[in-house]
């Protein structure tokens, strides 16, 4: 029973990093219709601005968030202007520049760093709180508490603020929502910036647990595809209980099983509920099929 | 319809982004083809998450170029590297092909990655070129039976063999008990890297008598390895032996520190004992954790005699410190093949194979200490591997004693 109860708190934790990857990915999704194979790339943005910032100022990296989120929220949005917005009728094409910029950002960080690994660190990140059998790292919980602020915070946004529901609006249909008069293209530059800029915070709050690399990455995506798929093409809460889903698999599988497979497990409930529920637990029945589908 | 299409078009794009690496070293520029220059090609990771590695191990090289250059080079010849960059036994197998046929390299040498090793070796027997290798770990390797393959490092199983004489002659007798009495756990990555020492490991510690083993093996690319902390950490050991790349060996024990997993004993084989793990976790946490490395420039020089002379050139050449010992080796490796051609007075692999073979030098003749005694499978078995202790922020060698040099000694094990 302590076991169980440390693995499913390891699970729930580990949910929370994947939440926080997530939600970024499914917004850009759900709004823009594009598959951003670079969302990982901008975690990564995230983590080595948060050691750049660290080692220029010398301050805590966690204070990071300041200069590296509204960073990549700017970034997202150029990309999206820039290279993205050009290829709108063309959803195939976006798919595969996202994928393109995937390997420019890593190459371009590869050729500054050399290919060294880098850490930050924070006296945080070694506060660790012994609860009965359960043993919390205080940086991991500080990411799934942001994950849930996110979530809620970004829902609230979406439901309640005019820009929010002009970003929803785009989302179920472009055309009619550009007759209403709003701003698509705002919108799109909007909503793949706020994607990007929440793939920098995901960076910054990670950089302390782990040793930066300019792959690490990829490491993050394709769970992140996983917990997307799960919780619901489009669902900003679909993202976050999806993340929470992952998490307690891959602990489960991890530890029971073999750490070997938990990939194996994960992909297994992967398929399972694509078969099932194409849209995901708490995705819109056909938002699965908009992804190609041709908005303008 | 739509879908299928979707997610096939996904499904492709990301299979080949988890194949395809990231490559931003520049192709080498063509080396004019000249009678009085001696090729080598190295294939090495110059870009990728093992650029840092390949890059240092092929200092190594030069340095040891340099060094034959300066003593008025080989077969007459001035020795020449040309560098070829692979991250996938693909792009190894193309690498080969390029440097046979665009820059007309004489032999090949590398690498840092067994998987490379594996295809480019295999690549330049197709192209009826030697390949020495210098640094590359797994065991079977140098079980193919490739004719143009030696091997002049430490194999894997000699960090095996190196980590087990540890665990008896260093942890039991510090920790006070018998090998019959002691708790292990192996974890090992999952690749032919550590899977390789890890099976070897464990086929050593029972054939010592210590049989209460338990295994875990782990995916580099894991973005969490909470499970394989605690699975460890049930089991309860006295001794954790791992072996593991950098990021994930960082993971690991960042892991080990937040679930208060405090065995009597750590011992990192094959990294961990580079300024990449010092950063990430402190030399509090580090101090006392156990490595089973190259060996580094600091070792005695009755052991190995040379190193601090290495050691100077490196520096005067990069302005810097080495970053990892694989260039220590590399740079012996390097020597070895020189010499062996020399001898040889060919190219040939059959002929400098040959003269390899004969090669009979004792440990302590090089500045790793390693000696030259081919076996069969042209593996070089006087090779091996240290065990060293972080110390202050340092890593000191401490095993075998003839190493250490003079005021080491091995510092406490208990985990803070």
């Amino acid at each position: 029973m302590a076991d169980l109860l440390n693995i499913v708190a390891v699970g729930l934790l580990l949910g929370g990093i994947y939440a926080l990857v997530s939600v970024g990915l499914n917004l850009i999704f759900g709004v823009i219709r594009v598959v951003n194979f670079a969302q990982g790339e901008f975690v990564m943005l995230g983590m080595y601005g948060t050691f750049a910032v660290s080692a220029a100022t010398g301050l805590d990296p966690y204070l990071g968030v300041v200069v590296v989120v509204p960073a990549l929220f700017v970034l997202g949005a150029l990309v999206q202007r820039l290279v993205l917005s050009r290829l709108r009728a063309e959803p195939a094409m976006q798919i595969f520049a996202t994928f393109g910029l995937l390997l420019l950002l890593q190459n371009v960080v590869l050729a500054v760093t050399r290919g060294t690994a880098y850490s930050v660190n924070t006296p945080v990140a070694q506060i660790s709180v012994g609860l009965g059998t359960v043993q919390i790292g205080l940086s991991r919980v500080i990411v799934l508490l942001a994950a849930t602020a996110v979530t809620l915070v970004l829902g609230l946004w979406l439901q309640r603020s005019t820009l929010g529901r002009a970003i929803r609006a785009v989302a179920q249909d472009q055309r009619a929502a550009t007759l209403m008069g709003v701003n698509t293209d705002r919108v799109y530059m909007l909503s793949f910036g706020i994607g990007a800029g929440l793939a920098g915070l995901a960076g910054c709050l990670l950089a302390p647990l782990y040793t930066m690399s300019p792959q690490i990455g990829t490491n993050f995506i394709l769970p992140a595809f996983a917990v997307v798929v799960l919780g619901g093409l489009g669902s900003v809460g679909g993202a976050y209980v999806g993340g929470l889903m992952v998490g307690m698999i891959e602990a489960l599988a991890g530890y029971y099983l073999d750490p070997a497979l938990k990939h194996a497990v994960l992909f297994a409930v992967f398929i399972a509920v694509l078969v099932v529920r194409p849209s995901g637990l708490f995705g819109q029945a056909g938002a699965e099929e908009v992804g190609l589908r041709e908005q303008t | 319809m739509i879908l299928r299409r979707s997610v096939a078009c996904m499904a492709a794009a990301f299979l080949w982004a988890g194949g395809v690496s990231a490559q931003t070293a520049p192709a080498p520029a063509p080396v004019a083809p000249g009678r009085g220059v001696l090729k080598i090609g190295v294939v090495n990771p110059f870009s990728g998450p093992m650029a840092l590695y390949g890059d240092e191990m092929t200092r190594g090289f030069d340095l040891a170029v340099d060094r034959a250059n300066a003593a008025g080079g080989v077969l007459g010849r001035t020795v020449q590297i040309v560098r070829a960059s692979a991250t996938t036994p693909q792009e190894a197998i193309s690498a080969v092909e390029q440097l046979v046929s665009r820059d007309k390299v004489d032999l090949l040498s590398g690498t840092y990655v067994t998987a490379l090793s594996n295809a480019a070796s295999e690549a330049a027997l197709g192209n009826n070129k030697l390949f020495w290798e210098t640094n590359a770990l797994a065991k079977d390797l140098t079980e193919r039976g490739l004719p143009n393959f030696a091997r002049s490092g430490p194999a894997g199983d000699s960090f095996a063999q190196r980590s087990v004489e540890g665990v008896i002659k260093l942890v039991a007798v510090k920790i006070g008990k018998e090998p019959a009495a002691l708790k292990v756990w192996i974890e090992h990555e999952d690749s032919a890297f550590g899977t390789s020492i890890g099976k070897e490991q464990e086929k050593l510690l029972r054939a010592a008598g210590v049989t209460q083993l338990g295994i875990g093996n782990h995916s580099a690319r894991a973005v969490d390895l909470s499970d394989s902390i605690l699975r460890a950490k049930n089991f309860g050991p006295d001794l954790w032996l791992s072996t593991a790349y950098v990021v994930d060996h960082n993971l690991l024990l960042r892991t080990a520190r937040e679930q208060s997993f405090k065995p009597a004993a750590m011992m990192l084989v094959g990294t961990g004992d580079t300024f990449e793990t010092l950063d990430a976790l402190g030399k509090e946490y580090l101090e006392g954790v156990l490595l089973v490395s190259y060996p580094r420039p600091d070792v005695g020089e009755a052991y190995a005699p040379g190193a601090a002379a290495f050691l100077t050139a490196y520096r005067a050449k990069y302005n810097r410190e080495p970053i990892a010992p694989q260039s220590m080796s590399a740079f012996v490796g390097m020597r070895i093949l020189l010499e062996a051609l020399e001898s040889a007075g060919s190219v040939e692999y059959d002929k400098v194979l040959a003269a390899a073979a004969k090669m009979d030098k004792p440990f302590g003749s090089y500045e790793t200490g390693y000696g030259v005694k081919f076996d069969k499978t042209m593996q070089n078995v006087r090779a091996l591997p240290l065990i060293a202790q972080w110390q202050d922020g340092t890593v000191r060698a401490v095993y075998p004693a003839e190493a250490v040099s003079g005021g080491t000694q091995l510092s406490s094990l208990a985990r803070k």
